[in-house]
């Protein structure tokens, strides 16, 4: 993909620079983790510059597919959404937005109401020049929407990203990798703000492993079957459930009703997913 | 932590009960002096404040200036060379800035300084900071060509250095949890990327490297613009105008003080808990497994000066 050679006055400004696989941590070192867990394929970034104005640095993320482009657009959801691509959010002069299997970061030194005009109209030529539109990942079907938090949806497949989202275990007690797709919302409800994790494995037989493993390490008890539903700290609730090669967590539920009901839900919600 | 606790499995349930990364639940205010589930968490300790230990293990200064970081986030490199000045005698016990930093360093030395620069978070140490801390090296009589300042070049330097001084930035970071002193010389490695995995938590031994052991006279930390968000790049409405400058010589109580600040300022800005994750588990390793400091907050004294509104802690 072309970024323009200028824009509204600003002008590529030195050499761009391409990272790949094997050189994201020349880039960022201690991020490239993150990007690598969403199939990151290649990074191409040209820094813009204009006299008398602020410098603008635009990063465009291709990933392995579009399910990955908006899964690391879901990391960071603090932003105000704006009409770029199929997603985008504005936050004090960044413009991050994705479309296809393109994840696109538009990052100047400061926020002028110039440079915000400048941002937007690059995201939009940018975003004009992707031909596909991409979509989400199929398994957001699966998060009922009746009380859903929209800007608390992550979409990921490791570890590293979900205990930047909602600390688990520091040793992987989920079996998270490259081939699991995973889903973390929160729902304001009546009485309680509960989280649904929701994740799909290649077989039954791993979503089984993997619960039998949360039962055994988070809740200190024997696994006795497909469901599971405990009080834990600070009088509240977790609930659990494998259907086929998903499993369905609720944390921070507030009664043993909540959690079964966000189950409940979420379980009838997979029967309409795409395999 | 002990070196074998360093490998168990620890869970969210856990962190909660304060049962693990040690005392660093008490600072992120999970829980309270005397109130925690774990009795074993505050041995000696029930009912201390944070922070103001009256027999502290460690000091730390913090002094913030309103006038630091102007509207437009630039910053005023006079003010910062006066709120270097307050902390070096606030925490030297002076009343004379030269005779502050001449109880750390001395003419002879040859002294590294060791500042952060992170190309993709840009949470860069400022260059007024740094010239603010030459310019009091020169000043206490430490020669111009004996002082070095570098961020990974340092690296091939700092074997010959006699003193360093840490000079960090303040980040929340995806994989470590807080970026501050100890994460600081991560780059002073061979292989910083290693460092990364099971929540950085070795980052304590770097600190034990023949290069680097012991010659760490000073930490000085750049909190005027810190960032909270979850990174791994920055976004504009995670950083925040602090406008506080850190002085103080143990890393780990640095770094909690750092911690406890940040944990509050992610709260204000969702509302609501908004827990740093994953946990540091390397600050609780650096205190009890490398041992460079504490993480606990009863036995640390914070002397705050200055500025006073949104002081987090």
């Amino acid at each position: 993909m072309q970024l323009p050679q200028e824009f509204l006055g600003w002008k590529t400004d030195g050499a761009d620079q391409v990272f790949t696989r094997q050189t994201i941590f020349d880039y960022m070192d201690g991020g490239g983790e993150i990007y690598l867990g969403y199939d990151f394929r290649r990074l191409d970034e040209r820094e813009y510059a204009k006299p008398g104005a602020p410098r603008i640095i635009a990063e465009v993320y291709s990933m392995g597919s579009s399910e990955d482009a908006y899964g690391i657009f879901s990391h960071d959801t603090d932003g105000q959404p704006v009409d770029i691509g199929l997603g985008a959010l504005y936050s004090a002069g960044l413009l991050r937005f994705w479309k296809d299997r393109y994840f696109v970061r538009l990052q100047p030194e400061d926020e002028t109401p110039e440079v915000k005009a400048a941002v937007m109209a690059l995201g939009k030529q940018i975003a004009e020049q992707i031909p596909q539109a991409g979509s989400p990942p199929a398994l957001l079907q699966a998060l009922p929407p009746a009380g859903l938090i929209s800007s608390s949806v992550h979409y990921f497949h490791t570890a590293v990203s979900l205990n930047i989202h909602y600390f688990i275990d520091n040793a992987n007690l989920l079996n998270l990798n490259a081939r699991t797709e995973a889903l973390l919302a929160q729902y304001q409800q009546s009485n309680d703000k509960p989280r649904l994790l929701i994740i799909r494995y290649p077989s039954s037989g791993e979503a089984r492993t993997a619960l039998d493993q949360f039962t055994t390490a988070y809740l200190k008890e024997t696994p006795t079957g497909r469901e599971i539903l405990r009080p834990v700290e600070k009088g509240l609730f977790v609930g659990g459930r494998q259907v086929d090669r998903t499993l369905l967590l609720v944390f921070e539920a507030g009664s043993p009703d909540s959690a079964e009901h966000l189950l409940e839900l979420a379980a009838a919600k997979m029967k309409g997913v795409a395999p | 932590m002990s070196l074998h606790e360093k490998s168990l499995r620890v869970t969210r349930r856990d962190f909660l009960a304060g049962t693990g990364y040690g005392t660093l639940a008490l600072a992120m205010g999970i829980v309270s002096p005397g109130l925690g589930p774990s009795a074993a968490l505050l041995q000696g300790a029930t009912e201390s404040p944070l922070f103001a230990a009256e027999k502290p293990v460690s000091q730390v200064v913090l002094v913030r200036d309103e006038a630091a970081v102007d509207a437009n986030h630039q910053i005023n490199s006079v003010v910062v060379l006066k709120m270097l000045d307050t902390a070096m005698k606030a925490f030297a016990g002076e009343s004379d800035a030269v005779k502050a930093w001449q109880r750390y360093f001395h003419a002879q030395d040859r002294v590294g300084v060791k500042y952060t620069r992170c190309p993709s978070h840009r949470i860069h140490v400022n260059q007024a900071v740094l010239d603010a801390i030459t310019d009091r090296l020169i000043t206490s009589g430490v020669g111009r060509n004996q002082v070095a300042a570098d961020d990974g070049d340092l690296r091939v330097k700092a074997k010959d250095c006699t003193a360093l001084i840490n000079v960090p930035s303040v980040k929340v970071h995806a994989l470590t949890g807080i970026a501050v002193s100890i994460k600081n010389y991560i780059n002073l490695t061979d292989h910083p990327s290693s460092y990364h995995y099971d929540g950085s938590v070795n980052l304590g031994e770097i600190w034990l490297l023949p290069e680097v052991k012991g010659k760490t006279r000073l930490i000085v930390v750049d909190m005027l613009r810190p960032y909270f968000g979850p990174g791994p790049q920055i976004n504009p409405l995670h950083r925040w105008d602090y406008k506080g400058i850190l002085v103080g010589t143990d890393p780990v109580a640095i770094d909690t003080v750092c911690l406890s600040i940040c944990q509050k300022k992610r709260n204000l800005f969702k509302g609501e808990e908004w827990l740093i994750t994953p946990p540091p588990r390397s600050l609780a390793a650096a205190d009890s497994v490398y041992h460079l400091g504490t993480s606990d907050a009863t036995k640390i004294k914070l002397t705050r000066l200055g500025w006073g509104n949104e002081q987090l802690i």
